[in-house]
């Protein structure tokens, strides 16, 4: 790479010895002049402050979110800034307590710890008074050490004398007091560990976003100094992605299976978490493999570019073997099935549908825009002006009759796939006009032709149509697939409320739309990614053939 | 290898545009029948009513002895080749001929044998493995060719074949046709609006105008005999001049007189005349350029023009003349005869003098446009 920067230089040097120099010369004055130095200064500057301000509620969730992952069940923990600053301690002790967040689980409490609690908390304590005093005169006579509120409560509830819905508001109050509990037990804990004191969310929100944002501009920068040198950008990129597996790798064995409640990590958990990431590693050699041999392809293409040495390939595989390993581990940890959900089953469901759909509705469309290109009928101009009127009318119109009829055949909650399949595919025969705008431009004579040559219609679309209208067809299919893969309406009422036949956009907004949602962001962004995953591989493997259809459906090529 | 009966074959388009009128037209097997005729006139309509490709709207079309007015195209038996080659762009020229084949399931081996063979008899052996796109115009239409013949059709279709070809890979494709033609001994039906190409192929010519046939015939005959205006001005090249005359019956017979000649009718003509009981009239006089004979100096009964525009066509001369009322006459003189002199005086403005014998005028009624004698 070191040799790339020097092919300039080689040339003004020759263009000195030629007399061409001048030129070069006021290049370079310009380049080094006073005003040009200060835009490039108010560029930096515009440019790190913007960065700062648009990165930084991102950084926050995320920010949020982890801090969530660490205290276990999630809910939002009021953030503290150390008054020390960030130093490597504050970190360690954050870690501990996010890797023992067991602690902050609050089950059941007693009555010495509950009322404690609520004591401390004097908005609770008025705004569920009567709760409150229900639950204390329950408790008494009992011990307020040895007992909890949990046998306290179950008194309660046998109690016939006490309404229904008393009851059930001291029940909900009850998981109220947990929750602060809770909180209380970790505010106390980081009090103690960072010795803060508590500064208003918004302040903690801007600055905490802030210097996350100035430490990423702060690694562009460092990346770009880097970039200049590629052996150490190499060796950089290679210590953060080793960072990032070992991290990935300790929080799968370490916390994932301890947030879910299952038991603590145990040998066997080493062994089949080591299976997976050998088998993602396989995946990164091959993908490592393609793109070293694409990258060296298109980089030959550029003029003066200097020929790519084997050393150099050589060094930039482990760098990209590493990031494509991370970025496997870091997608799939949306695969893990939690309570509630079931992203493979997601996935399944909505890569069911999308092809079935891409398939039905491809053979459709096709044979209606031939039938409409080729065929001459009585109705035919009329059927053509129905369906574009009808076309006009948002296909959301129907939506409350297709449930009815839908759920007359059984087709929506646990039916929701078939169903779905059969909403998508029963108008795409209106989607005619550009594949019909395709055929027009196909001679007519060929279909002659073959005719004479003894075929019957069906083989001229068969043997003849289909292989000259190869671009229509990859068009006609990636927008049947696209279509399904990516709605959220239909799928959200037909499938409502059955969790196991969501598709993946109604599911993915399943985990953001709960309480604790922070402790499924990380999980919602992993998931956004791999429903790319698809798409961008069809796009990739047919985009030779998608350019050719959008335009040679307008225009004969 | 069948006869192609039409009897009132009628076409009318959904639009009550009404393509062909009334055809009439019984094509024996083995024979070369060209249609001819100017753009709109029906016959491409007619071929492909006989292809199967547009639906008979009136009239019954025989086959052989088969009515086949409601057979499906791969049905009847017929090979066509399309002004635009229509091949399968998709599949190499090897392909594009087995196609057919295949279709009907014949075995590989059969197949191969029948598309070398047809490949040997087009001289496109070495082609076989490309596709279409690689190949010129003359080669592509070669492969159409080619397509057809290895079904071995009774009937061989052929619609403007040469029309997208430059003037010189014509000529030379024509010259292939009717080599073509003594290979394949079959029923040709060939659509064409140039009359040379139909002269040179067809065994009889039909020629159409507006979706009626004007006159069916041998090339000679229709060249000789051309019964009305249309078909004596269609066929032959440059066309026909047409002159205002008059018809004079006299007492020794009938006599033309036209820009102060007179001319006197042979016996023939005098007899066919008088047997269809025809008086004194105003006619149209049809002269072919190439009948006419020039003087150069004064001659009685001879008719004075002048020279408008000389056209060197190499072996002869075309000479655009302008005479009295009569503003365009073409003559055409062979420069062989002519001496250095005589040619150096055929310029625009100069005088000459022309004349021609009654055999080979061509007598039309300006009403009716009919021939006189052979309409």
């Amino acid at each position: 790479m070191s040799t790339m920067k020097k092919v300039p230089e080689a040339d003004v040097m020759t263009d000195n010895k030629s007399g061409v120099a001048p030129e070069s010369k006021i290049e370079k004055t310009r380049s080094k002049s006073g005003h040009e130095r200060r835009v490039n200064t108010a560029v930096y500057v515009v440019l790190i402050v913007m960065s700062v301000v648009w990165l930084t509620p991102f950084v926050f969730l995320v920010c949020q979110s982890f801090r969530s992952f660490l205290n276990e069940g999630g809910g939002m923990v009021p953030y503290v800034i150390p008054q020390k600053g960030f130093s490597l301690d504050n970190y360690k002790a954050l870690f501990i307590k996010g890797f023992t967040a067991k602690k902050y689980l609050v089950n059941d409490l007693t009555l010495q710890e509950f009322f404690d609690t609520l004591d401390g908390d004097e908005t609770l304590a008025r705004d569920n008074a009567e709760a409150a005093a229900l639950l204390r005169s329950a408790a008494e006579g009992r011990d307020p050490a040895k007992d909890t509120i949990s046998s306290v409560m179950s008194a309660v509830q046998k109690d016939e004398s006490v309404g229904q819905d008393k009851r059930d508001a001291a029940s909900a109050f009850m998981r109220t007091v947990f929750s602060a509990a809770r909180n209380q037990r970790f505010e106390n804990d980081f009090r103690q560990d960072f010795n803060g004191r508590f500064i208003p969310w918004w302040t903690k929100t801007f600055v905490i976003g802030a210097c996350f944002s100035l430490a990423v501009v702060a690694l562009c920068i460092l990346l770009k100094r880097l970039n200049e040198n590629s052996d150490q950008l190499y060796r950089f990129r290679l210590l953060i992605m080793l960072g990032i597996l070992i991290a990935a790798y300790l929080c799968y064995v370490l916390t994932i299976k301890q947030q879910m409640g299952y038991a603590p990590a145990a040998a066997g958990d080493y062994v089949q978490l080591g299976i997976i990431f050998l088998l993602f590693a396989l995946f990164s050699l091959l993908a490592v493999n393609s793109f070293l041999k694409r990258e060296g392809k298109l980089l030959q293409q550029i003029p003066g570019y200097p020929p790519e040495t084997a050393w150099d390939k050589i060094k930039k595989a482990p760098v990209l073997f590493l990031e494509f390993l991370a970025m496997f581990v870091v997608m799939t940890c949306a695969l893990i099935p939690t309570e509630n959900s079931d992203y493979v089953g997601w996935y399944g469901n909505t890569l069911t549908i999308a092809l079935f759909t891409a398939v039905i509705q491809t053979v459709i469309v096709l044979s209606v825009s031939y039938a409409l290109s080729r065929l001459r009928f009585k109705g035919r101009k009329l059927i053509m002006n129905v369906v574009l009127v009808l076309g006009l009318f948002p296909g959301f119109l129907s939506m409350i009759t297709l449930y009815f009829l839908l759920k007359s055949l059984g087709m929506t909650g646990p039916g929701a796939v078939p169903g779905l399949i059969l909403i998508y595919c029963a108008s795409s025969g209106m989607g005619y006009y550009i594949s019909k705008g395709f055929f027009d431009t196909i001679p007519k004579s060929l279909d002659e032709s073959a005719r004479i040559d003894g075929a019957t219609r069906f083989q001229v679309f068969l043997k003849i149509i289909m292989p000259l209208a190869k671009p229509i067809v990859i068009y006609t299919v990636l927008m049947a697939f696209m279509g399904p893969w990516g709605d959220y309406v239909f799928a959200s009422y037909v499938a409502f409320g059955n969790v196991p036949t969501y598709n993946v956009a109604v599911g993915l907004y399943q985990w953001v739309n709960v309480a604790d949602y922070q402790g499924y962001f990380t999980l919602f962004c992993a998931g956004g990614v791999l429903v790319a995953v698809p798409i961008t591989a069809l796009f990739l493997a047919l985009q030779k053939y998608y350019v050719e259809g959008v335009t040679g459906g307008a225009v004969k090529g | 290898m069948a006869s192609v009966t039409l009897e009132h074959v009628k076409k009318v388009y959904d639009n009550k545009v009404t393509a062909v009128h009334d055809f009439n037209l019984e094509i024996k097997d083995k024979e070369f029948v060209v249609f001819v005729g100017p753009s709109g006139c029906g016959k491409s309509t007619t071929l492909r009513m006989i292809a199967g490709l547009e639906d008979i709207s009136g009239g019954t079309l025989k086959i052989g002895d088969r009515v086949v007015n409601d057979v499906e195209p791969k049905d009847r038996d017929i090979a066509m080749v399309f002004q635009n080659y229509a091949l399968y762009p998709h599949i190499t020229v090897y392909e594009n001929m087995a196609f057919s084949l295949r279709l009907r399931h014949m075995s590989n081996e059969e197949v191969h044998k029948r598309v070398c063979q047809a490949a040997e008899i087009l001289g496109i052996t070495e082609y076989l493995g490309r596709k279409p796109k690689a190949l010129s115009g003359g080669q592509r239409q070669r492969v159409a060719i080619g397509r057809a013949i290895v079904r071995d059709p009774a009937v061989f279709l052929m619609d403007e074949p040469l029309s997208n070809l430059d003037a010189k890979l014509r000529n030379q494709m024509r010259a292939e046709i009717i080599l073509l033609r003594k290979r394949v001994d079959t029923t040709f039906i060939y659509v064409n609006h140039d009359q040379t190409e139909a002269m040179t192929l067809g065994d009889r010519i039909v020629i159409m105008k507006d979706g009626y046939i004007q006159q069916v015939g041998t090339p000679q005959e229709v060249f000789d005999t051309p019964v009305n205006l249309f078909v004596a001005g269609f066929i032959g090249s440059p066309q026909m001049n047409f002159l205002k005359a008059k018809l004079i019956k006299g007492a020794d017979g009938y006599s033309v007189s036209l820009l102060g000649a007179s001319i006197p009718l042979n016996r023939d003509q005098n007899e066919a005349l008088a047997g269809k009981k025809i008086g004194s009239q105003d006619i149209i006089l049809g002269v072919r350029p190439e009948h006419t004979t020039v003087l150069f100096g004064q001659n009685t009964n001879a008719i004075e023009c002048t020279i408008n525009v000389n056209e060197m066509m190499g072996s002869e001369l075309h000479l655009h003349l302008t005479s009295q009322n009569q503003d365009r006459i073409i003559v055409r003189l062979p420069t062989v005869d002519l001496t250095a002199e005589q040619r150096a005086n055929l310029n625009y403005g100069s005088k000459l003098y022309i004349t021609f014998p009654a055999k080979v005028m061509h007598l039309f009624d300006p009403e009716s446009e009919k021939n006189l004698i052979w309409g």
